[in-house]
C-alpha cells in the first residue's frame, strides 16, 4: 500500500510534481502512465526517499519508507536500470545489497535464476545490454521478497520474452496480495498488465480509475462515411448531440450514431453512400486524448491528420 | 535459459537492516573491484620501494656529513667549514636538523599512500554517484548515514593496516641498508615506533577527507583535484609565504593539513614550529571541518 498526500517536488523553477494525492492498493497491478517528463520517476523516487518532497508526504505500508526497520522487505524498487557500479559483477552487486539486510546468499542465487541472469552473473555489469541491465535491476528489486514492488519503465529494452515475463511477474505478485506499481509511457503495455491506472501529466493526476473505466470513458466510436453528398448528409445527421466532421473530400466522420442508423437515414433520403466503416478509437488515441494538454515536450507535427496529438494546444492556465 | 519461471522464494529473505550488515555490504563492495585490489598492492610495493631508496639516501647523507661536515642552517653551532670528522651520532643529529630524520625512514613512502588512498577514498563514493550505484545503495539503506560511516570505517581500517604493514616492512628492509653506513636503526630508537604506528593514522585521516570531498562534490575528478590541491599544492603555495618577512607567515604554512599532519609524526621541538601534538590537533580539526558538511550534505541532498 502506497499513500501519497499532496506530494510535490520543485526543482528550481520547475514544478516536477504539483501536489498529487493517490493510493496504490495491494492485490492489483497499478499502472502509472504519463508522457515523458510528467513526473512519474520523480514521484517514485520520492516514495523511496531518494528525493525529498518539497511539500506533502508519502508512506509505504503506513510508514515513511526510511522509517521501516527492513526497507528491502517493504519495497523492491527498479528506478533506474543503470543503478549499478559498472566494474562490479552482477553477483557481487546483489551480494552487497543483500548484506545490508542480512539476506542469505541462497536468496541472491535464487533471484539470479529467477531473472535469467545465471549465465552472466559473474560478468561485469558495465558490459550488460539494456535488457540484461533491466533484469539485474528487477533482480535487485526482488531480493528482499518485498510487499510492494515499484518498477519504473520495467519493460524498457527487454525482448518480447522478457516483456511477457515482467507482465506475468507483476500479475503473479499482485495475485499474492502484494502491491505492484509500475510506470510506463506506453498505453498498450499498461492495458495488458494493469488493473488500475493512475495517469499523470505535467505533475498533476489526470485520471485515477480502473483501467476498463478509463478506456470506456475515452473511447468514442466513430463511423467513417463516404458519400458524394457531404453537405446534405451532414445536415441530416448533425443534430441531437451527434458530431459530424469532414476530414477530407466526400468523407464524413460521425460520432454518436452507429453504422445502421446512418445507413437508415441515408436510405430514407436517397443519399448515395459508398463506404460505411466503424472506427474504434485505439488505446493510443485514448491515451492521447487524456494527456494531450499535459504533454511537456511537444514534437513538431509531420502529418496532415488534424486529429494528431502533436498539434495539441498549450494548456490554458 | 528459461526466464518465464516465477517462484516464491524458497529462502524467505529474513533479517532486518543493521549497521553490521551495512558494514559487511561496504566491505563486499570494496573487495569486489579488481582495480582497488591492484591499486593497493601497487601502493604497498611502491611505499616499501620508496622507503628503501630513502634509507639509502639518508645513509649517504649521514656519511657525507661525517666526512665533510654539515652545511647546516646558519646560526647553528655545528661547524660549517673545514669540520673535523663527526661521530655518527652527531652526523645523525645534523641530518635530522636538515629534515632527513632517520627515525622517519619507515614512513618515507607516506606521500604515495596519501595520494593513492586519498584518491581511492574520493572514488569510493564518487564512483557510486557517477555510475548510479548510489541509488541502489540508498534504496537499501534509506537512512543514508550508516552508508557514510560504514565506508569511513572500511577506509580507515584499510588505510591504517596497509600503511602500518608497509611501514614495518620498510623498517625491516631499511635496517640492513642503513647498516651499510653504520647507522643502527631499531624499534628502540626515539621516534621509530612512533612513525610506524602513527603513519597509518595520518593516511587514514587523509582517506576520511577524501571520502568527504567525494561526498560533497559527487565527482571523482573534482574530488581528486581538490584533494591534491589541499595536500600537495597548498604546501608549495604556503612555503612561498614563508619567504615574506615576519614570523606570522612562517606559522601560517604550519596550519595547512599536510604540514600539520606531517608534524604529528615527528618527535622533539623545532625552532619556530608547532609541537607534534598541536600538529595532530590541527589535522584533526581539518578532518572535522571537511567531514561534517559532507555528512550534512549526504543526509539531506537528493540522491
Amino acid at each position: 500500500m502506497i499513500e501519497a498526500t499532496n506530494l510535490a517536488k520543485r526543482y528550481g523553477a520547475v514544478m516536477a510534481v504539483g501536489g498529487v494525492s493517490f493510493t496504490v492498493k495491494p492485490g492489483i497491478v497499478t499502472g502509472f502512465l504519463g508522457p515523458n517528463g510528467a513526473g512519474k520517476s520523480t514521484t517514485m523516487r520520492m516514495i523511496v526517499g531518494l528525493d525529498k518532497p518539497t511539500a506533502g508526504s508519502v508512506t509505504v505500508n503506513g510508514k515513511k519508507y526510511a522509517d521501516h526497520r527492513n526497507p528491502l522487505h517493504q519495497v523492491g524498487a527498479l528506478l533506474d536500470a543503470k543503478a549499478v557500479h559498472t566494474s562490479r559483477s552482477a553477483y557481487n552487486h546483489l551480494l552487497a545489497l543483500a548484506a545490508t539486510h542480512n539476506i542469505p546468499t541462497a536468496r541472491v542465487n535464487e533471484v539470479i535464476d529467477m531473472t535469467g541472469l545465471a549465465a552472466v552473473a559473474k560478468k561485469k555489469a558495465g558490459g550488460f545490454s539494456l535488457g540484461m541491465g533491466q533484469r539485474l535491476g528487477i533482480a535487485s528489486a526482488l531480493l528482499g521478497d518485498p510487499q510492494t514492488l515499484i518498477l519504473d519503465e520495467p519493460v524498457n529494452g527487454l525482448d518480447p520474452e522478457g516483456v511477457l515475463w515482467v507482465r506475468n511477474l507483476a500479475k503473479h505478485l499482485a495475485g499474492q496480495g502484494k502491491t505492484v506499481f509500475l510506470s510506463s509511457h506506453l498505453m498498450s503495455e499498461m492495458a495488458l498488465t494493469a488493473d488500475h491506472l493512475i495517469v499523470i501529466g505535467r505533475g498533476q493526476i489526470i485520471a485515477d480509475a480502473p483501467i476498463a473505466q478509463i478506456l470506456a470513458g475515452t473511447q468514442q466510436a466513430k463511423v467513417r462515411v463516404r458519400t458524394p453528398e457531404v453537405t446534405k448528409l451532414s445536415q441530416l445527421l448533425g443534430n441531437n448531440g451527434v458530431r459530424v466532421e469532414c476530414p477530407e473530400n466526400e468523407t464524413l466522420e460521425v460520432t454518436g450514431l452507429d453504422s445502421r442508423q446512418i445507413a437508415a437515414t441515408a436510405l430514407e433520403n436517397r443519399v448515395l453512400v459508398y463506404e460505411l466503416t466503424p472506427l474504434t478509437t485505439s488505446l493510443e488515441d485514448a491515451y492521447f486524448n487524456l494527456t494531450k494538454d499535459a504533454v511537456e515536450y511537444h514534437s513538431q507535427d509531420f502529418s496532415n491528420d488534424a486529429s494528431a496529438p502533436a498539434t495539441a494546444k498549450e494548456p490554458q492556465r | 535459459m528459461s526466464t518465464t519461471r516465477i517462484s516464491a522464494p524458497a529462502h524467505v529473505a529474513g533479517g532486518s537492516l543493521t549497521f553490521m550488515g551495512v558494514l559487511r555490504s561496504e566491505w563486499i563492495k570494496f573487495r569486489s573491484l579488481r582495480s582497488t585490489k591492484l591499486l593497493l598492492l601497487f601502493t604497498f610495493v611502491a611505499m616499501v620501494g620508496v622507503g628503501a631508496f630513502a634509507a639509502w639516501v639518508r645513509g649517504m647523507v649521514v656519511q657525507g656529513i661525517m666526512e665533510f661536515g654539515a652545511a647546516g642552517p646558519p646560526g647553528r653551532e655545528l661547524p660549517t667549514t673545514g669540520a673535523p670528522k663527526m661521530t655518527i651520532d652527531q652526523a645523525i643529529a645534523a641530518a635530522n636538523q636538515q629534515g632527513l630524520n632517520i627515525y622517519g625512514t619507515p614512513i618515507a613512502g607516506l606521500q604515495l599512500g596519501i595520494l593513492v588512498l586519498g584518491a581511492l577514498a574520493v572514488l569510493l563514493i564518487a564512483s557510486e554517484f557517477g555510475t548510479g550505484m548510489i541509488r541502489s545503495t540508498i534504496t537499501a539503506v534509506p537512512k543514508r548515514l550508516p552508508v557514510f560511516f560504514a565506508k569511513a570505517i572500511v577506509l580507515v581500517v584499510v588505510s591504517y593496516i596497509l600503511t602500518l604493514v608497509a611501514a614495518f616492512v620498510t623498517f625491516l628492509v631499511s635496517m640492513p641498508i642503513l647498516g651499510i653506513y653504520d647507522i643502527n636503526m631499531s624499534l628502540d630508537m626515539d621516534g621509530v615506533l612512533r612513525s610506524i604506528l602513527l603513519g597509518g593514522v595520518y593516511v587514514a585521516g587523509v582517506a576520511l577527507i577524501g571520502l568527504s570531498l567525494g561526498t560533497l562534490l559527487r565527482s571523482a575528478a573534482a574530488g581528486i583535484v581538490v584533494l591534491v590541491a589541499l595536500f600537495f599544492l597548498l604546501e608549495i603555495a604556503t612555503s612561498l609565504l614563508g619567504l615574506v618577512p615576519g614570523d606570522f607567515w612562517k606559522y601560517v604554512s604550519q596550519y595547512i593539513p599536510s604540514v600539520a599532519g606531517g608534524r604529528m609524526l615527528e618527535i622533539g621541538d623545532k625552532a619556530a614550529f608547532i609541537s607534534p601534538l598541536s600538529g595532530g590537533l590541527i589535522f584533526l580539526a581539518w578532518i572535522v571541518v571537511i567531514t561534517v558538511p559532507a555528512i550534512v550534505s549526504f543526509k539531506n541532498r537528493d540522491i
